[in-house]
Protein backbone atom coordinates (compact mmCIF):
# COMPACT_ATOMS: atom_id res chain seq x y z
CA UNK A 1 0.00 0.00 0.00
CA UNK A 2 1.46 3.47 -0.86
CA UNK A 3 2.08 5.94 2.10
CA UNK A 4 -0.68 8.28 0.88
CA UNK A 5 -3.03 5.55 0.67
CA UNK A 6 -1.95 4.42 3.91
CA UNK A 7 -2.57 8.11 5.22
CA UNK A 8 -6.24 8.48 3.37
CA UNK A 9 -7.09 5.50 5.57
CA UNK A 10 -5.86 6.99 8.54
CA UNK A 11 -7.77 9.84 7.81
CA UNK A 12 -10.56 8.25 7.01
CA UNK A 13 -11.09 6.69 10.40
CA UNK A 14 -10.46 9.83 12.29
CA UNK A 15 -13.28 11.89 10.34
CA UNK A 16 -15.38 8.52 11.16
CA UNK A 17 -14.64 8.65 14.27
CA UNK A 18 -14.65 12.43 14.95
CA UNK A 19 -17.78 12.30 13.42
CA UNK A 20 -19.59 9.61 15.48
CA UNK A 21 -18.21 10.77 18.39
CA UNK A 22 -19.76 13.98 18.41
CA UNK A 23 -22.72 12.41 17.32
CA UNK A 24 -23.18 10.40 20.13
CA UNK A 25 -22.30 13.80 22.12
CA UNK A 26 -24.91 15.60 20.65
CA UNK A 27 -27.38 12.39 21.25
CA UNK A 28 -26.61 12.20 24.46
CA UNK A 29 -26.19 15.42 25.91
CA UNK A 30 -28.85 17.36 24.46
CA UNK A 31 -30.18 20.07 21.96
CA UNK A 32 -29.35 23.49 20.79
CA UNK A 33 -30.54 25.00 24.06
CA UNK A 34 -28.52 22.93 26.18
CA UNK A 35 -25.28 23.53 24.43
CA UNK A 36 -26.29 27.26 25.04
CA UNK A 37 -26.84 26.70 29.12
CA UNK A 38 -24.58 24.15 29.84
CA UNK A 39 -20.20 25.64 29.46
CA UNK A 40 -19.25 22.07 30.42
CA UNK A 41 -20.49 20.95 27.15
CA UNK A 42 -19.23 23.50 25.15
CA UNK A 43 -16.31 22.22 26.82
CA UNK A 44 -16.35 19.03 25.45
CA UNK A 45 -16.86 19.59 22.05
CA UNK A 46 -14.14 22.01 21.89
CA UNK A 47 -11.69 19.40 23.72
CA UNK A 48 -12.84 16.43 20.97
CA UNK A 49 -12.50 19.05 18.33
CA UNK A 50 -8.70 20.66 18.97
CA UNK A 51 -8.38 16.78 20.15
CA UNK A 52 -9.37 15.41 16.92
CA UNK A 53 -7.78 18.29 14.82
CA UNK A 54 -4.25 17.49 16.89
CA UNK A 55 -4.90 13.93 16.41
CA UNK A 56 -5.24 14.01 12.62
CA UNK A 57 -2.29 16.22 12.09
CA UNK A 58 0.22 13.76 14.01
CA UNK A 59 -1.32 10.82 12.06
CA UNK A 60 -0.49 12.90 9.07
CA UNK A 61 2.82 14.05 9.83
CA UNK A 62 3.53 10.40 10.79
CA UNK A 63 2.29 8.37 7.98
CA UNK A 64 4.05 11.03 5.30
CA UNK A 65 7.49 11.83 6.34
CA UNK A 66 9.27 12.38 3.75
CA UNK A 67 8.82 14.12 0.20
CA UNK A 68 9.88 11.47 -1.38
CA UNK A 69 7.59 9.14 -0.49
CA UNK A 70 4.81 10.94 -2.70
CA UNK A 71 5.49 9.95 -6.46
CA UNK A 72 3.43 12.06 -9.91
CA UNK A 73 0.97 9.21 -9.37
CA UNK A 74 0.55 9.99 -6.08
CA UNK A 75 -0.07 13.70 -6.77
CA UNK A 76 -2.41 12.76 -9.57
CA UNK A 77 -4.36 11.30 -7.30
CA UNK A 78 -4.15 14.01 -4.56
CA UNK A 79 -5.22 16.26 -7.56
CA UNK A 80 -8.37 14.18 -8.27
CA UNK A 81 -9.10 14.09 -4.64
CA UNK A 82 -8.54 17.79 -4.25
CA UNK A 83 -11.46 18.93 -6.32
CA UNK A 84 -13.80 15.53 -4.97
CA UNK A 85 -12.91 17.60 -1.12
CA UNK A 86 -13.64 21.39 -3.17
CA UNK A 87 -17.43 20.29 -4.06
CA UNK A 88 -17.86 18.42 -1.21
CA UNK A 89 -17.12 21.63 1.04
CA UNK A 90 -19.34 23.93 -1.51
CA UNK A 91 -22.37 21.16 -1.40
CA UNK A 92 -22.20 21.23 2.80
CA UNK A 93 -22.34 24.72 3.05
CA UNK A 94 -24.74 25.42 0.37
CA UNK A 95 -26.42 22.80 2.15
CA UNK A 96 -26.12 24.69 5.41
CA UNK A 97 -26.74 28.19 4.40
CA UNK A 98 -30.57 27.03 2.80
CA UNK A 99 -31.37 24.86 5.50
CA UNK A 100 -30.34 27.67 8.25
CA UNK A 101 -32.01 30.39 6.56
CA UNK A 102 -35.64 28.33 6.17
CA UNK A 103 -35.41 27.25 9.56
CA UNK A 104 -34.89 30.52 11.62
CA UNK A 105 -35.92 33.38 8.81
CA UNK A 106 -38.55 34.66 11.10
CA UNK A 107 -36.55 34.62 13.95
CA UNK A 108 -33.74 36.48 12.22
CA UNK A 109 -30.89 35.14 13.98
CA UNK A 110 -29.14 31.80 14.01
CA UNK A 111 -27.99 30.27 17.60
CA UNK A 112 -24.63 30.07 18.15
CA UNK A 113 -24.00 26.32 18.25
CA UNK A 114 -24.83 26.40 14.35
CA UNK A 115 -21.16 28.41 14.20
CA UNK A 116 -19.49 25.19 15.73
CA UNK A 117 -21.46 22.61 13.89
CA UNK A 118 -20.57 24.64 10.87
CA UNK A 119 -16.84 24.62 11.15
CA UNK A 120 -16.83 21.10 12.73
CA UNK A 121 -18.80 19.85 9.70
CA UNK A 122 -16.77 21.59 7.20
CA UNK A 123 -13.95 19.61 8.98
CA UNK A 124 -15.69 16.65 8.91
CA UNK A 125 -15.83 16.59 4.97
CA UNK A 126 -12.72 18.19 4.56
CA UNK A 127 -11.03 14.84 6.36
CA UNK A 128 -13.44 12.33 4.67
CA UNK A 129 -13.48 13.63 1.46
CA UNK A 130 -10.09 14.00 0.72
CA UNK A 131 -9.25 10.63 2.04
CA UNK A 132 -12.47 8.68 0.48
CA UNK A 133 -10.90 10.85 -3.15
CA UNK A 134 -8.03 9.34 -2.85
CA UNK A 135 -8.95 5.65 -1.71
CA UNK A 136 -11.33 5.58 -4.75
CA UNK A 137 -8.63 7.58 -6.91
CA UNK A 138 -6.41 4.17 -6.11
CA UNK A 139 -8.81 1.99 -6.54
CA UNK A 140 -9.85 3.40 -10.05
CA UNK A 141 -6.09 3.69 -11.18
CA UNK A 142 -5.96 -0.13 -10.23
CA UNK A 143 -8.93 -1.00 -12.31
CA UNK A 144 -9.41 1.23 -15.19
CA UNK A 145 -6.05 1.09 -16.94
CA UNK B 1 -11.72 7.16 -32.22
CA UNK B 2 -9.42 3.75 -31.78
CA UNK B 3 -8.53 3.51 -28.32
CA UNK B 4 -4.59 3.84 -27.94
CA UNK B 5 -1.77 1.51 -25.50
CA UNK B 6 1.05 2.06 -23.79
CA UNK B 7 2.82 -0.91 -23.30
CA UNK B 8 5.98 -1.26 -21.91
CA UNK B 9 8.82 -4.02 -21.37
CA UNK B 10 10.12 -2.75 -17.77
CA UNK B 11 9.79 -6.13 -16.10
CA UNK B 12 11.77 -7.52 -19.10
CA UNK B 13 14.52 -4.75 -18.48
CA UNK B 14 14.82 -5.12 -14.63
CA UNK B 15 15.47 -9.42 -15.47
CA UNK B 16 18.12 -8.52 -17.72
CA UNK B 17 20.16 -6.14 -15.81
CA UNK B 18 20.92 -8.53 -12.79
CA UNK B 19 17.44 -8.81 -11.77
CA UNK B 20 17.02 -5.07 -10.47
CA UNK B 21 14.22 -5.20 -7.68
CA UNK B 22 11.58 -2.63 -8.17
CA UNK B 23 12.62 -0.74 -5.09
CA UNK B 24 16.00 -0.37 -6.64
CA UNK B 25 14.29 0.98 -9.78
CA UNK B 26 12.05 3.19 -8.03
CA UNK B 27 14.74 4.92 -5.99
CA UNK B 28 16.69 5.02 -9.16
CA UNK B 29 13.75 7.15 -10.59
CA UNK B 30 12.59 8.63 -8.13
CA UNK B 31 9.63 7.18 -7.67
CA UNK B 32 7.75 5.01 -5.48
CA UNK B 33 7.92 1.15 -5.64
CA UNK B 34 4.42 1.23 -5.93
CA UNK B 35 4.70 3.42 -9.16
CA UNK B 36 6.41 0.89 -10.50
CA UNK B 37 4.37 -2.31 -10.04
CA UNK B 38 1.29 -0.10 -11.72
CA UNK B 39 3.56 0.96 -14.80
CA UNK B 40 4.54 -3.10 -14.68
CA UNK B 41 0.67 -4.42 -14.35
CA UNK B 42 -0.14 -1.67 -17.20
CA UNK B 43 -2.43 0.20 -15.13
CA UNK B 44 -0.44 3.48 -15.05
CA UNK B 45 0.77 5.74 -18.01
CA UNK B 46 4.19 7.70 -16.63
CA UNK B 47 4.89 11.16 -17.24
CA UNK B 48 7.42 11.90 -19.92
CA UNK B 49 9.88 12.79 -17.58
CA UNK B 50 9.45 9.76 -15.64
CA UNK B 51 9.47 7.92 -18.64
CA UNK B 52 13.33 9.33 -19.99
CA UNK B 53 14.32 8.55 -16.04
CA UNK B 54 13.11 5.18 -16.53
CA UNK B 55 15.25 4.30 -19.66
CA UNK B 56 18.07 5.90 -18.62
CA UNK B 57 17.97 3.60 -15.79
CA UNK B 58 18.45 0.54 -18.59
CA UNK B 59 20.78 3.07 -20.48
CA UNK B 60 18.36 1.85 -23.83
CA UNK B 61 16.35 4.86 -25.37
CA UNK B 62 12.62 5.50 -24.12
CA UNK B 63 10.93 3.40 -27.44
CA UNK B 64 12.79 0.02 -26.11
CA UNK B 65 10.89 0.68 -22.93
CA UNK B 66 7.69 2.12 -24.07
CA UNK B 67 5.79 1.03 -27.21
CA UNK B 68 2.50 2.87 -28.25
CA UNK B 69 0.10 0.92 -30.05
CA UNK B 70 -3.28 2.37 -31.77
Amino acid sequence: MAPMQKRAWWGLAIGIVFAVALLLLFIIKGDVTTFNEDPGYRITVAILWVGTLVAYLVVMKLTLRKSEQVDERDRLILDRATSVQLWALIVTLVAWTLALTEVYWDTGCIPVIFLYLIFISIQIIYVIAQSLGIIIGYWRMNIDA
Amino acid sequence: MPSARINNRIRRLRFDHDEMTQEELASRVGCTRQTIIALEQGKYVPSIELAFKIARAFAVTLEEVFQYEE
